[in-house]
């Protein structure tokens, strides 16, 4: 006879993990923070970082990665991936990013645009609210 | 008893195959990468508990590898593979403590180990820890999908009977 648990046991494990996930998946995407400068990395190699708020019109360039080429734009405050050619156009699908911490990923191309806070730590992270 | 085993085996592979393919054609249901039913999932489920260890590695093998030359691509191999992996060793583990009633708790958590294998890869290939960030979604996505799944593969082993 092998040891086993209740139904009810793994409903209330599984369903405090689910919780557990939702709220921090919440939080990470909605949490406005201090992060201000775009950093674009390919390969995990940072090839260019920007300073969102001091972006004061719609712009866009191209990053070249050994994959192929991203359009990335740059608006105040927010930075998109507006064209690839990547098979799947998953970069492109998730649209700007404004504060959040999860970052803009394009696995084919191996690259990533997430924001991070400005100053590096010589600033003290404003308190956001 | 061979010839049996191995035909159960090969048609076990194609269902699934079937499964992926039709799925791989729907539109992704959101934006966020890695996020899918993993409906193919239902019959690595049901092998697992209904055909044993070896059967189910070999069908889920088979049916990632053949997945990827029919609806995939070389660069979600290595995602599906890692993720095919861990989720196959998280729910043979999970076997020993759990009964056929229950195989819905081994597919959720094979589903967040299947998530937690996808970013491992995508961490080491885009060399970027902030994907970890992506890790919640995921596994709240995941978990979701695999209770389904699970739920589909329990219905289903129901109906055509356990270990045969």
């Amino acid at each position: 006879m092998k040891r086993t648990f209740s139904n009810r046991f793994w409903a209330a494990l599984l369903a405090a993990a689910f919780l557990l996930c939702a709220g921090a998946a919440l939080l990470l995407w909605r949490t406005p923070g201090a992060r201000t400068v775009a950093r674009i990395t390919v390969d995990g190699r940072v090839v260019r970082e920007i300073d969102l708020t001091a972006v004061t019109a719609e712009a866009s360039f191209t990053v070249q990665t050994p994959g192929g080429v991203n359009t990335v734009t740059v608006r105040p405050g927010g930075i998109c991936v507006s064209e690839a050619d990547c098979p799947d156009h998953v970069c492109v699908k998730q649209g700007w990013l404004e504060g959040g911490a999860v970052p803009i990923v394009c696995l084919p191309h191996r690259l990533v645009i997430s924001l991070v806070s400005g100053g590096d730590g010589d600033a003290p992270d404003a308190v956001s609210g | 008893m061979q010839t049996r085993r191995l035909t159960r085996d090969a048609m076990l592979t194609s269902v699934a195959l079937i499964i992926f393919v039709i799925e791989a054609q729907l539109p992704p249901l959101t934006s966020i990468p890695g996020i899918r039913m993993g409906l193919a999932n239902i019959i690595t489920v049901y092998a697992v508990f209904a055909v044993g260890a070896a059967d189910a590695a070999v069908i889920l093998a088979a049916r990632i590898l053949l997945g990827t030359i029919f609806a995939g691509s070389l660069s979600t191999l290595m995602y599906s593979a890692a993720g095919g992996c861990l989720c196959l060793l998280a729910m043979l583990a999970l076997k020993r403590v759990l009964t056929e009633r229950q195989m819905w708790a081994a597919s959720v958590i094979g589903a967040a180990a299947h998530n937690a294998g996808q970013i491992a890869v995508a961490v080491a290939v885009t060399g970027t820890i902030g994907l970890l960030a992506y890790l919640p979604v995921l596994l709240a996505s995941g978990m979701t999908a695999g209770l389904f799944t699970g739920l589909c593969a329990q219905a289903l082993t129901k109906r055509i009977g356990g270990r045969r």
